[in-house]
């Protein structure tokens, strides 16, 4: 029994020697990999992690034909590039479709215009796309087309956020507030 | 090769460690030739191998990549990782590891104590009648708890420390309950019986919670996507009634092994 007891009480230790950043998302430093991609923009340029370096990255897995999830999460980063003002010039939301077939260069390049000049369309074929994907731990799936062909895409409504080094540092979930992004953003700004 | 047989992440650890497992029990089996032959000993035989192979396919096939993105496949992995494997492995292992007890304590004896004395202490921690069933449904709840979870799902080794810490504490778990350690005596018997009971009720108030709940609990699997459209809540509901239902019949099925032992040991 005392032996349990030692044991508890350095576990509790260990656990209180834990670092811990306050933020107001997810803190995901150390949980996920850091930056790193290789796909073509709306602009049809082959641009990899490095093209980013230096400025502010939200990672965001999307389709264009999306009724929810993705306007919800585009309208959130807008307000907050708003909020930003002239500072939102060091942050670039890449938007990766993981719809590929109905998604094309053009469609993509609308879509981003609608919410600003931070937001660039990103795409490839869907095994590379996949392979992106896995190594920030998110999937997509697609449903059955109905008569016109249309189908329901599920996938990741998380915008993953990195630092000016291609860190992982922070991911926004689909229900975090729009003053929470703005608040962690300034802070990673600031750095 | 089938796509449902390709791992969605090889692990080569996984392999390797997985395969001398199988190899190490023929290595019992062909060492004690004599006790291959009875019948018994077929099924004991059968139900390692195929406790062996349901460990390997929910862990390293398809099914892995389904786990890691529906809720519910979640559930039914751990299910076979936490349940269903480890009593077969047991199962498999319990007769044979009795007769060899004698040249395995010689092994031990020559391990250096700085690695003897650790493992051995937690050995007796982890297998003390409070502790196990305490741990058994401690980690399901440990694992379930929503930050844990998302943390769990969203980091790769996390995710593999979760599943391996899965198996090796229901390997522990049954191997206190049905490993050779006991033969049927009346005090092992109450005891046995007792703990399976404490580790049905909080399963099944768990599943319960997870079915019934109106609001989704686990968001990760919105941050991370699922592997095909579905309604959250109802990938919350089937996951809660695995945890529920199957997962208190393992209980069930237990109780009826141990006491399948305790009357063969009294007409002994």
């Amino acid at each position: 029994m005392r032996n349990i007891i030692r044991l508890v009480i350095v576990l509790l230790v260990l656990c209180a020697c834990e670092p811990v950043e306050p933020t107001r998302l997810t803190n995901t430093s150390g949980l996920l990999p850091d930056l790193s991609f290789q796909l073509i923009d709306e602009n049809k340029q082959l641009v990899t992690q490095q093209d980013y370096r230096g400025q502010l990255v939200v990672l965001f897995f999307g389709f264009t034909h999306c009724s929810d999830v993705c306007p919800t999460a585009m309208h959130k980063l807008s307000s907050v590039m708003g909020k930003l003002a002239t500072s939102a010039a060091g942050i670039k939301v890449l938007f990766v479709s993981v719809d590929p077939d109905r998604d094309s260069f053009s469609r993509l390049k609308r879509y981003t215009e609608i919410f600003g000049p931070n937001f660039v369309g990103l795409t490839m074929d869907k095994e590379s796309i996949r392979q992106m994907s896995k190594r920030y731990r998110v999937t997509f799936g697609y449903g059955e087309a109905n008569a016109e062909g249309a189908y329901d895409v599920s996938h990741s409504g998380a915008m993953f956020i990195f630092d000016r080094h291609g860190k992982a540092r922070l991911l926004a979930r689909p229900s975090s507030s729009i003053e929470d992004i703005f608040v962690d953003f300034q802070r990673l700004l600031a750095e | 090769m089938s796509i449902y047989l390709i791992p969605w992440i090889f692990s080569p650890v996984f392999v390797v460690s997985w395969l001398f497992v199988a190899a190490l029990y023929a290595w019992l089996l062909i060492r004690k030739p004599s006790v291959v032959k009875k019948r018994y000993s077929l099924w004991r035989v059968l139900c390692f191998y195929l406790g062996w192979l349901s460990v390997y396919l929910v862990w390293h096939t398809y099914f892995d990549y389904l786990s890691q993105y529906m809720f519910w496949v979640h559930r039914l992995q751990h299910l076979v990782l936490h349940h269903i494997s480890p009593l077969l492995l047991v199962m498999g292992l319990s007769g044979y590891t009795a007769n060899m007890q004698p040249s395995l304590l010689v092994v031990w004896r020559f391990i250096p104590s700085i690695i003897h004395w650790p493992c051995g202490l937690f050995y007796s921690i982890v297998q003390h009648p409070v502790v196990a069933p305490l741990l058994f449904v401690g980690l399901i709840y440990f694992w379930l708890w929503p930050g844990i979870h998302f943390s769990a799902m969203l980091n790769q080794n996390l995710y593999y420390v979760m599943n391996a810490s899965m198996l090796l504490d229901g390997f522990l778990f049954w191997w206190l309950i049905l490993g050779p350690a006991w033969r049927g005596e009346p005090d092992g018997f109450r005891v046995r019986i007792i703990m399976l009971m404490v580790v049905l009720v909080p399963q099944q108030l768990l599943g319960a919670y997870l079915s019934l709940s109106g609001s989704v609990v686990y968001d990760v699997y919105e941050v991370c996507g699922r592997a095909w459209p579905i309604n959250p809540l109802s990938d919350q509901v089937y996951g809660g009634i695995i945890t529920w239902v199957p997962a208190s019949m393992m209980s069930v099925v237990g109780f009826l092994l141990v006491l399948r032992r305790r009357l063969n040991y009294q007409q002994v």
